[in-house]
């Protein structure tokens, strides 16, 4: 049988060994992004092979799956230009060392993790513009999140447990913890916002279910305040927001604010909890895709509303677009609704308001979203403006992203992990409560 | 089994056949898809009659003990009520789709369009027999979608405006269903129709509300189902979508108003067992339903746009609908709705011609002329106010007799019959507004009219109660969970009594140019009252002002909340 932790480093090296190779096509932008594409590719396909050798996380495996797949989604559609080159290599790095935070032991883990917000924070530092000028509080809350995963490791309990309920709070946004990610979401360049809007959340609640567990209620119930507070400021932000990168990260902060609420009520995560964080990731990194189609084409921070019409000019794109918004507002038959139903199922409900508060803001996102979407395809179309469909590499990005979606809302949880908490005894708990 | 599984199975190929192809067999397509039509309608009525002669017809993909881990479990169970619904769905999409073929002829989206409608049956077939719960949510959210869809033109603001209105007022009220799903599994701990009744019955589970009051299990669960069947079949006040997605092509509304709006009917009859369980919801049903039908009437009465017209008279009837569930009436309802759903397309797919006759011929639609009303002899009168108020007498007195129904002990029964006076008297009123017929061809027509109706009702009702709850008890326990107070039951029927009497005395009197000394309050408040009625007692605009001020709200809080984050 193969050694858990040579096939953690054998998992972790590929990526990076991509991220190497990377670097003798520097000169060439297509053959660097075409090199790695096959590396996250060949990260996936090594994955589904030693999966099974693996250590069963609580979450399950779904989480090692996405990563590299989204990897592949969020590169495929990257424009092949130099200034993009930093962008894909960095996209290999991050990968690697999400694979890291995900399979390896717990040191190594929180060690891979603080070089992973480092790293975040450095590229924050270099990336912004006049239209997304310098965040320090971005910068400092991913500094922040370094500082406690190093601090997991050197500090004894009650001290590693909080600061490790402060990186995950970072990775996996929570209020008032969530500047990192609405940084990240709209100032990174190229496909990092789109592949790292899943892999830290998904890192986030790979801590969580150790965390939980040894926090006190004090904590807990303080975590389920923030996170009704987060999934309701997050839908509220969205509703104003004109700027597509924030609407979609505050959307993204309202659902996995909701995730919060769910985990903080049953102390653990499980397969279905991984499922609502993978599949809220992967729609809004396929909608953060989708307007680097449009800003490739219009350019950055345009106003959704002066490229209106695009439904009769770029019909493919309008389909997979609505398809996207679909399984991002948390509509049946996608995952995002899969896993919403299946924690508002599995769950029990700490409090009614709370169960209120989440679906107001479940039902927020038909706004926010639909009125983006509406904005961007429908009304008249301009004269002025060249309407160009998808390429072939955007098309391909965006059809994966979607199926991704359609099949984790159709297949059983079970597939991925078995969901230890979900019994009969919770329903039956909750009736002898009730009664 | 085959045939079940055939009906959207062949729906959905159609929607394939039409949307897959060249641009150049289009036609062809479309009219090789309208087969696959007609053969899913005849695998409804197949259904149809295996579902009557064998019993009900089930099957799962899934195993029942691992049904928490499918977030979306597909089965179906066909019963007479699914195979009723799937019949006249299909049976209304075949003329639907035939008639879209030459309709939307040179659209240029026809193809999208006609692959959609084949999409919608599908959908709809699908929901009529699932099996649970999730099912029936996941294709009754996959509607709310595709109705946004077929309700919007990409280039015309008002249509824009008024599907998204369409999506964002269903999404409120399917989020009260999904609330009410996640609360019937926390409480019962399953989403499968036959457990979730067996375990609500065996189980009264009270909540705690606050302030010392408590609210049953099924009340709550029943509530929130209720309040997503609101969503769809337009009742008050979560109807101003149907007015704002007029818009659409008329075939969309033909079967928006015969198929799609049946679903909150559908909805409560579906889960009737567990309404049972609740009187306080079927009470509140009772009353929605009343306050809709009378707001969706008389505003249609104020309405001078035909298709608003037709609009606002689906609200009434479908608020006449949720009121006889409320009553608790579930055959009846879905003998309202069925009828209701073939008139309701028929109009439909009319009104195109009569708005085209009405832009070629300048006397149409005719104006009423006093020199008609004076026509009509004191013989069609007398026949229809006769007939009208001693039918009622009449048959009270048959079916006491005859039947032996204990009268006085059965609230159900009263309905029934209060219904058909109701409607025979509707009818009969209706007969009246005829012009230039002889009277005693509108006698002849009043009376065959009136059994027509007597007979339909009395024979039709009872024999499909029958057929839809072969179990004469379980109906009997529906009347009774659904019955209201005696004092208040005398009164609604005295009060409607009255106001029927008094509309007959007041058309006859009125007809025969006789003056009615009416205080002058009333007539200015007639007037005064017009004008809301018209303008749909300003729903739209509350809407509005409802949003800009929720908007105005959030970005006064994202304007001062800017400073901190970003």
């Amino acid at each position: 049988m193969m050694d858990a932790a040579l096939l953690s480093w054998l998992l972790v090296g590929t990526p990076l060994l991509g991220a190497l190779v990377n670097l003798f096509f520097w000169s060439n932008a297509d053959h660097l992004k075409l090199s790695s594409i096959l590396w996250s590719a060949i990260s996936f396909g090594s994955l589904i092979g030693f999966a099974g050798y693996l250590a069963m996380p609580p979450e399950g495996l779904l989480p090692l799956y996405l990563l590299p797949l989204t990897a592949v989604v969020s590169l495929l559609a990257q424009p092949a230009r130099d200034d993009y080159r930093q962008s894909c290599t960095m996209t290999l790095v991050l990968l690697g060392l999400g694979l890291s935070v995900l399979t390896s032991q717990p040191v190594v883990g929180s060690l891979a993790l603080a070089v992973l917000l480092f790293i975040l924070a450095i590229l924050l530092y270099r990336h912004h513009s006049a239209l997304w000028p310098m965040s320090w509080w971005g910068i400092g809350t991913y500094g922040l999140g370094a500082f406690c995963a190093l601090l997991t490791v050197g500090a004894g309990p009650p001290v590693s447990s909080m600061a490790s309920l402060v990186a995950c709070a970072v990775l996996l946004p929570l209020m008032p913890f969530h500047d990192g990610h609405l940084t990240a979401l709209t100032r990174l360049p190229g496909s990092l916002p789109a592949f790292i809007v899943v892999l830290l959340p998904i890192a986030g609640l790979h801590g969580l279910p150790s965390v939980l567990q040894t926090v006190p209620d004090t904590v807990v119930w303080t975590v389920t305040f923030f996170a009704l507070l987060g999934a309701l400021y997050g839908a509220i932000k969205a509703l104003a927001q004109s700027r597509v990168r924030l609407l979609l990260a505050y959307g993204s902060l309202s659902f996995f604010s909701m995730l919060w609420w769910f985990v903080a009520a049953t102390r653990t995560a499980t397969p279905r909890a991984a499922l609502m964080v993978g599949t809220v990731g992967l729609a809004t990194s396929g909608l953060l895709i989708a307007w680097q189609v449009v800003r490739t084409r219009y350019g950055d921070d345009i106003d959704p509303q002066a490229v209106s019409g695009l439904a009769s000019g770029m019909p493919q794109y309008a389909v997979l677009l609505s398809l996207l918004a679909l399984a991002a507002m948390g509509l049946p038959p996608f995952g995002v609704f899969a896993g919403f139903m299946g924690l508002l199922l599995s769950s029990p409900f700490p409090s009614t308001l709370g169960l209120f508060i989440t679906l107001l803001a479940w039902l927020t996102s038909s706004w926010y979203i639909m009125q983006m979407v509406q904005r961007l395809l429908f009304g008249t179309q301009r004269q002025d403006l060249r309407y160009t469909d998808l390429l072939m590499t955007e098309l391909a990005s965006l059809v994966m992203a979607v199926l991704v979606l359609l099949a984790l809302g159709l297949a059983p949880t079970t597939l991925f992990g078995t969901d230890h908490t979900r019994s009969q005894t919770s329903v039956k708990e909750s009736l002898t409560w009730n009664r | 089994m085959t045939f079940t599984l055939l009906v959207p199975l062949l729906l959905l190929a159609a929607a394939a056949l039409v949307l897959i192809g060249s641009n150049r067999s289009r036609q062809a397509r479309a009219r090789m898809a309208a087969y696959l039509v007609g053969a899913a309608c005849l695998g409804a009525v197949a259904t149809l009659y295996q579902v009557t002669t064998e019993g009900p017809i089930s099957f799962r993909f899934y195993d029942l003990s691992s049904i928490g881990s499918f977030a979306i479990p597909i089965g179906f169970h066909v019963d007479r009520l699914s195979a009723v619904m799937m019949t006249l769905i299909t049976a209304v999409s075949v003329i639907i789709y035939n008639y879209s073929i030459g309709y939307m002829y040179q659209d240029l989206h026809a193809r999208r369009y006609l692959a959609m409608i084949c999409l919608t049956d599908f959908v709809l077939v699908c929901m009529v027999s699932s099996s649970n719960l999730m099912m029936l949510f996941l294709f009754w959210q996959v509607l709310s979608y595709l109705l946004y869809v077929l309700a919007h033109n990409h280039a015309h603001a008002g249509t824009l405006a008024g599907a998204f209105k369409t999506f964002t007022l269903l999404r409120l009220a399917d989020t009260a269903f999904l609330a009410g799903i996640a609360l019937a599994y926390q409480l019962y701990g399953t989403v499968e129709f036959q457990e979730l009744f067996v375990r609500a019955a065996e189980t009264p589970i009270s909540l705690p509300l606050g302030f010392g009051m408590e609210v049953s299990g099924a009340t709550a669960v029943t509530f929130l189902f209720f309040i997503g069947a609101m969503g769809k079949s337009a009742q008050f006040p979560i109807h101003l979508w149907l007015p704002g997605s007029l818009f659409a092509p008329t075939p969309v509304h033909a079967l928006l108003h015969a198929g799609i709006i049946n679903a909150g009917g559908f909805l409560i009859n579906r889960l009737a067992p567990l309404f049972a369980l609740s009187s306080t919801t079927l009470h509140v049903a009772f009353v929605i339903g009343t306050l809709t039908a009378i707001l969706g009437a008389t505003t249609m009465l104020a309405q001078n746009d035909i298709k608003k017209t037709l609009g606002f008279s689906t609200i009434g009837q479908m608020g006449y609908m949720i009121m006889e569930c409320g009553l608790g009436a579930f055959s009846l309802a879905v003998f309202h709705l069925i009828a209701h759903g073939l008139f309701k397309a028929t109009v439909f797919l009319n009104c195109g011609n009569v708005i085209h006759k009405a832009r070629q011929e300048p006397h149409f639609p005719h104006v009423d002329h006093q020199t008609d009303e004076e026509g009509m002899s004191r013989l069609t009168w007398i026949t229809g106010s006769v007939t009208t108020l001693l039918t009622p007498l009449f048959i009270l007195l048959l079916t006491h007799g005859v039947l032996r129904i204990p009268l006085l002990e059965s609230q159900g029964t009263v309905i029934f019959l209060f219904f058909i006076w109701i409607t025979s008297s509707q009818a009969i009123l209706t007969l009246t507004r005829l012009r230039q017929v002889a009277s005693w061809k509108v006698s002849a027509a009043m009376l065959m009219t009136l059994l027509f109706v007597v007979f339909v009702y009395l024979f039709a009702v009872e024999s499909f109660t029958a057929f839809l709850y072969p179990d004469p008890e379980k109906v009997a326990s529906y009347f009774k969970a659904a019955a209201l107070p005696d004092w208040l039951f005398d009164l609604i029927i005295l009060a409607a009594t009255i106001l029927m009497v008094a509309s007959w005395s007041y058309l006859y009197l009125t007809a025969h140019g006789r003056t009615l000394r009416m205080p002058a309050w009333i007539d200015a408040l007639r007037i005064r009252l017009y004008l809301p009625f018209m303008n749909r007692l300003y729903g739209d605009e509350l809407h509005q002002l409802l949003g800009d001020t929720i908007m105005r709200w959030v970005h006064q809080f994202d304007k001062r909340e800017r400073g901190w984050s970003r």
